[in-house]
């Protein structure tokens, strides 16, 4: 039986590598969710992201372009999210009004899921 | 012989050509990967034998067109100017610097000329020849164009620096000749999805995108991958996925959207609505459930 201090030490040591990270991606799912991205793309993580407008967002972090236009840097991606039409006008991705922060936080998620996921 | 003899005479077997494969990698020299350095004489020269034998058994099925006569004449000249000059220079022109630093450096092909039947000229030009550098032509110029090459090299030993620079400065729009000798390297017949899977190939598609049934990179995403790329709603995510907008994006994708990535590779409409026929083939075998990962897997 494990005593409560070592278990209580353990959580501790854990604690500042995972739980920011965690938190994170609860997060971008939540906004995954809430502008309903899942629709169009298959995305890593969240369950029902399955659509097949647009394309898959499963190995992000490894595609040189952004929508086929633009250089993958974790800017240019949150910019499309936020505006699509603002990198590429004839882009068919709807501009869903996503705030700069959200995007944000989408386009580090997307960048990081297919690594996660182990793929 | 009982049933231990037989293995353990399999297993020497086995070890014998392991053996004989490691010792082949290291005496022949295969883990020098640099372009400066040539193989082994011995390997040289077993390579080459191999290559002679290959090439002409293959070449027999090669069917010498009636009317064939080798020609120095100023289409031919054009034609070999802007296809083969480059990496096999031409009499009395040296290849481009870049060629110069091949492994193997393109032969001047003077020499070919007179060594090879043009069966097997037109072969390695239809072909190309695998890790050598030589690229296949075929579908990317017309059955007529590889010919009146073959021709023009078979005519090459007669001529000298000035009779070829005589011949290639007569006049004429090269660009336009040679967009045209593409735009007839397929004729708009029935949509062929194996001509299309091979036009995949010679116009290097599987570089950038993962494409089942073709071999590469697995990892690629230089483009997206195309597995199901024909039951996508939009093509380039921008142009709506209906009757003829694949092929028409694949033939030229900047006229879909200026501001793509995707280059344009030169495929004729004809040559893309094969490669579509292709890519469609993908996404009716691998349903939609395929791509999804599945709820276990989460």
């Amino acid at each position: 039986m494990r005593s409560p201090a070592l278990i209580l030490a353990g959580g501790l040591l854990a604690m500042p590598a995972t739980a920011p990270a965690q938190e994170a991606a609860e997060d971008a799912r939540a906004l995954v969710a809430r502008h309903g991205c899942g629709t169009c793309h298959v995305i890593p993580g969240v369950p029902g992201a399955d659509g097949r407008t647009g394309p898959p967002l499963d190995a992000l972090e490894r595609q040189p372009y952004v929508a086929g236009v633009v250089p993958n840097t974790a800017d240019l991606l949150a910019a499309f999210i936020a505006d699509p039409q603002g990198i590429d006008p004839r882009s068919a991705m709807p501009d869903l009004d996503i705030p700069a922060a959200e995007a944000r936080r989408l386009a580090l998620y997307l960048r990081r899921a297919g690594r996660e996921d182990g793929r | 012989m009982n049933r231990r003899g037989v293995l353990s005479i399999a297993a020497g077997g086995v070890a014998v050509f392991a053996a004989l494969g490691v010792a082949l990698f290291f005496l022949g020299e295969f883990h020098r990967l640099s372009a400066i350095q040539q193989h082994p004489r011995w390997v040289y020269a077993g390579l080459s034998v191999v290559r002679d034998t290959v090439v002409s058994i293959r070449a027999r099925d090669v069917g010498l067109p009636a009317d064939f006569a080798p020609e120095a004449g100023p289409t031919g000249a054009r034609l070999f100017d802007a296809h083969c000059r480059a990496c096999h220079g031409a009499p009395g022109v040296a290849p481009d610097d870049f060629a110069l630093g091949m492994m193997p450096v393109p032969p001047p092909l003077v020499e070919t000329a007179r060594e090879r039947p043009p069966e097997q000229i037109y072969w390695f030009i239809r072909n190309g020849l695998k890790m050598s550098g030589m690229p296949a032509w075929h579908l990317r110029l017309t059955e007529a164009e590889m010919w009146r090459i073959t021709a023009f090299v078979e005519a090459m030993p007669l001529l000298t620096r000035a009779d070829w620079l005589d011949l290639v400065a007569a006049p004429g729009d090269d660009s336009a000749r040679v967009a045209e000798a593409r735009t007839g390297a397929a004729e708009d017949g029935p949509h062929d999805a194996e001509r299309g899977r091979i036009a995949m190939q010679v116009h290097a598609c599987r570089s950038c995108h993962v494409i089942p049934g073709m071999v590469g990179d697995p990892d690629v995403r230089v483009g997206p991958p195309l597995g199901d790329v024909a039951a996508r709603r939009y093509i380039g995510g921008v142009l709506p996925n209906r009757g003829d907008a694949l092929a028409r994006w694949i033939a030229d994708p900047r006229a879909a959207d200026p501001m793509s990535l995707m280059p344009d590779l030169g495929v004729p409409l004809p040559l893309a609505r094969d490669m579509a026929a292709y890519l469609r083939t993908l996404s009716s075998s691998n349903s939609v459930e395929r791509d999804v990962p599945s709820e276990s897997s989460r």
